[in-house]
């Protein structure tokens, strides 16, 4: 194992509202095994509208929270006060934004805004939240992203994210100011965005067009494993300027995943359709990988000129294998993940039911 | 010329081997070679002179497509072996089996080859280096170490010689072998078409002139074998040339890093078999061409700036595949090949993993060999130069060619597991044409051990 250093008394959150955020929050109210070392002290949490205040208590209710931009100084000024010494985790970014230009202005211009401030204010070390999208995608279903690749930024979105890290490293400054990167790819688990009910209802209704032959592979990381990865970059000694990608312990092919989903839900007593087309896996359907190229260009084209699409981005994706190789993150970090996929599908689709959010009909007839 | 009982056309590592062995087992052996025999060591290795006058078109070839991927082919005695790079690979256990399983072929796992492996191993005295690597190899090196990336300096079949270490080409080895044996070598003499009736060859016709033959072995190379079928009226495709894509970069270093006369030998397996990360030949004149059509401005630099410049290159394992056509009237073949949107991927990918290595070696500027490449010094720089590689703007070229009669028991295929034509009874083939795909990693080891295991197979006439 690898050394932990003390841990802090106080942790700052940015992101606090999004679902790594809340999952994160939740961790700190009720901490498992499988969260690792994650801190048990006092959390302050930044929130980027008053919305989010609610769900930010129900993970946490012990959490201070702000309201404001990550990019307002002085919002971060008082989100800083007296944190001498604490650890930051850096979550805030924009995924899916109306406009290109937020992905500059908060990926790229938030986490700029923090490091300044946190240097100013003498925080011990700073964790940021990367993504896979700063390395493109992989060339072949086999391949796996290496601790070190360089960086292949996929649209506007990964761009920012790749400046975002390359700023995050170069900071690093042992003495006063640790940053260490942390890369999740797709996530899963409870605290989920409408986008992911999108999916789960999309695979219930056996309209999740799985691209090409579905041999196309995802490393998936359940929210719960990546705060275990958070946990342990902000508290392992001697890990100062490097990055992680902290995913689950495999890639699962994209026929795997929609086949996973579609026997949980059926297993948690939803209605699944059955896809109608040949050779489709149950709770999807084949889609020629045409489809995701068509969309991927149309992606390309609107984001050019500074539009942004959600459903077209996702689509555009669909056919590309996007998979990391985890096993630096082990060594160094000492890294477990112990949630796996149909187990961490479970959860979240109990965490909607519990919450009252309709995901497909019942299969009893009740609603 | 009179009778023999064996006629091997082409005297690279394919037809050396068959030679040899058929020499050896008291065999009436005629190897009929196209090009001339240049003695080892008489030209310079990886010179602008040695491709003039052992290459085929003085390297000048080219297979069609979108983008058009040069290749070359050796054309001297000896064949490839005596210009290549020497680097040996086993294949894996994994490649052979995916082999036999996809193709059918008899006999082919890693244990029934091993033996053949051992042979060629102890006669070209393949060895791993002594001593410290040079600059150009432990640039490579350096750059995986600090990447984590998984890398081996390869070994080579060559010796410590005065000077250079000295490759053991075939004909310092089996063509010498075979020429000891009582084998007769034809060098300058091209075969331009078999004589085969009733579904029997009767020699090879040489010059207008049939030297006639118990047995031919074709083993002309993966490109010009399935072509002299072709023109003798075998019915052969010559569909499924499989190369290995490749793409260069330039780097150069703040210190002296270039050997002109020998290579970088470290090869970066961290994504093999898929993608291979590597070192080219150098010489000044290869890298003020590649410079030169590049624009980078020489000009104002110290004459000596080649010294610290050395080529790279990332080679993958291809999807696509290539046809041979040979067109009467013509000499050579037209060759086309098809990359495929996926092999574009993975070239770009490569070129991107190779430019990260080359700057975490410590190169200070870097410039990939495509169409209005733009010159890299940041890590900034290498995600726009390796997506500006369009189709259109692809410079790629492959040394490694191989799949045009792959062996196997697979309905119509034109050669059994044995390299023998199905539809010829006394015709065989006996080289790089035989493995079904390239293998990613340096084929001529694999490509020997199966001739071996192949003439064996001939000379206890079970074939
Ligand atoms: C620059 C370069 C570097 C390479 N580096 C390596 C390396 O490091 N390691 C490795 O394993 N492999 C390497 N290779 C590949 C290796 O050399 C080939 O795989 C190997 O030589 C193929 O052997 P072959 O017997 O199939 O054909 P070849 O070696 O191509 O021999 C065929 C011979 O047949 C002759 N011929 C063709 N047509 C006729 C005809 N009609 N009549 C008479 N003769 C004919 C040709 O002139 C030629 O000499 C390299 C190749 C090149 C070009």
């Amino acid at each position: 194992m690898p050394d932990l250093g003390e841990p802090a008394a106080l942790t700052v959150l940015t992101g606090a509202g999004g679902w790594f955020g809340r999952a994160w929050l939740r961790a700190h109210a009720a901490p498992q095994h499988r969260h690792g070392p994650v801190p048990t002290g006092r959390v302050r949490a930044l929130a980027g509208s008053p919305g989010e205040v609610t769900g930010i208590l129900e993970a946490c209710p012990g959490a201070e929270v702000h309201v404001g931009d990550v990019v307002d100084p002085e919002v971060l000024q008082t989100l800083f006060a007296g944190a001498e010494g604490a650890v930051v985790v850096h979550a805030a970014g924009v995924i899916h934004p109306r406009r290109v230009d937020e992905f500059a202005r908060v990926n790229v211009g938030g986490t700029r805004a923090v490091l300044e401030q946190a240097r100013s204010a003498g925080v011990r070390r700073l964790v940021h939240v990367s993504s896979n999208s700063a390395f493109g995608v992989n060339p072949t279903p086999t391949d796996r992203f290496r601790h070190e690749e360089p960086f292949r930024p996929y649209l506007g979105y990964g761009a920012s994210k790749a400046a975002a890290e390359a700023e995050v490293r170069a900071a690093h400054d042992p003495g006063t100011l640790e940053t260490v990167v942390v890369r999740p790819p797709w996530f899963y688990g409870p605290w989920q965005p409408v986008r992911q009910t999108t999916f789960f209802t999309m695979v219930a209704a056996g309209r999740f067009p799985v691209m090409g032959s579905g041999a196309q592979q995802r490393s998936m990381v359940h929210v719960d494993n990546l705060v275990q990865g958070a946990a342990l970059a902000a508290r392992v000694s001697d890990v100062g300027g490097d990055a992680f990608w902290v995913a689950d312990a495999r890639p699962y092919p994209m026929a795997e995943i929609v086949r996973t989903v579609a026997e949980v839900l059926a297993d948690e007593g939803y209605l699944v359709a059955r896809s109608r087309l040949p050779g489709a896996v149950p709770g999807g359907r084949r889609v020629p990988a045409l489809v995701a190229r068509g969309a991927e260009r149309l992606d390309r084209l609107l984001q050019s000129r500074g539009r942004y699409q959600q459903e077209l981005h996702v689509l555009g994706e669909m056919d590309k294998t996007i998979a990391c190789d985890i096993a630096y993150t082990r060594e160094r970090l000492g890294y477990e993940p112990e949630v796996e996929l149909r187990e961490g599908m479970r959860e979240a689709v109990r965490w909607c039911r519990q919450r009252g959010i309709a995901l497909a009909p019942r299969a009893d007839g009740a609603r | 010329m009179s009778s023999y009982d064996v006629v091997v056309v082409g005297s690279g590592p394919g037809g050396s081997v068959t030679a040899r062995e058929c020499a050896r087992a008291g065999l009436r052996v005629l190897v009929v070679e196209e090009g001339e025999r240049v003695e080892p060591g008489a030209v310079p290795a990886y010179s602008l002179e040695q491709m003039r006058r052992q290459y085929r078109n003085q390297g000048l070839t080219v297979a069609l497509g979108r983008p058009p991927i040069a290749y070359t082919e050796a054309a001297c005695a000896g064949g490839g072996s005596e210009v290549n790079s020497g680097l040996y690979h086993r294949p894996s256990a994994e490649l052979l089996d995916a082999w036999s399983r996809e193709h059918a072929v008899e006999a082919l796992t890693l244990p029934d080859v091993e033996p053949w492996l051992g042979t060629v191993e102890d006669r070209l005295q393949v060895q791993g280096r002594a001593g410290e690597l040079p600059p150009a190899s432990a640039a490579l090196a350096r750059g995986a170490e600090r990447l984590g990336w998984a890398g081996l300096d390869v070994p080579r079949w060559a010796v410590p010689g005065p000077g250079h270490p000295e490759k053991q080409t075939m004909t310092r080895t089996y063509l010498a072998d075979a020429l000891e044996a009582g084998a007769e070598l034809a060098c300058g003499s091209r075969v331009d078409r078999l004589d085969v009736h009733d579904g029997r060859v009767r020699g090879v016709v040489v010059a207008g002139r049939t030297v006639t033959s118990e047995r031919v072995v074709v083993a002309a190379g993966a490109v010009q074998s399935p072509a002299l079928l072709q023109r003798s009226g075998v019915p052969v495709s010559g569909r499924g040339l499989a190369v290995h894509p490749t793409v260069k970069v330039v780097a150069e270093f703040a210190e002296d890093v270039n050997d002109p006369a020998d290579l970088a030998t470290y090869q970066v397996k961290e994504f093999a078999p898929a993608l291979t990360l590597g070192g080219s030949a150098s010489r000044p004149s290869l890298i003020a061409l590649a410079l030169s059509e590049r624009g980078w401005s020489v000009a104002g630099e110290p004459r000596e700036a080649w010294r610290r410049q050395q080529v790279y290159y990332a080679a993958i394992r291809s999807r696509g595949r290539g046809r041979v056509r040979s067109v009467p009237g013509f000499r050579d073949p037209v060759v086309t090949y098809r990359l495929t949107r996926e092999d574009l991927a993975l070239l770009r990918s490569g070129l991107a993993r190779l430019m990260h290595l080359l700057l975490a070696a410590g190169a200070t500027r870097l410039l990939p060999s495509y169409a209005g490449a733009m010159t890299v010094t940041t890590n900034a720089d290498v995600a726009p130069a390796a997506a500006a590689m369009t189709r259109s703007r692809a410079a790629l070229m492959s040394v490694h060619l191989t799949g045009t009669l792959p062996l196997g028991e697979r309905r119509g295929g034109v050669v059994d597991s044995w390299g023998r034509v199905r539809d010829v009874t006394n015709l065989w083939v006996n080289d790089a044409s035989l493995l079904p795909d390239a293998p990613g990693i340096n084929p001529q080891g694999t490509l020997m051990a199966i001739a071996h295991r192949n003439v064996d197979r001939l000379l206890r006439g079970d074939g």
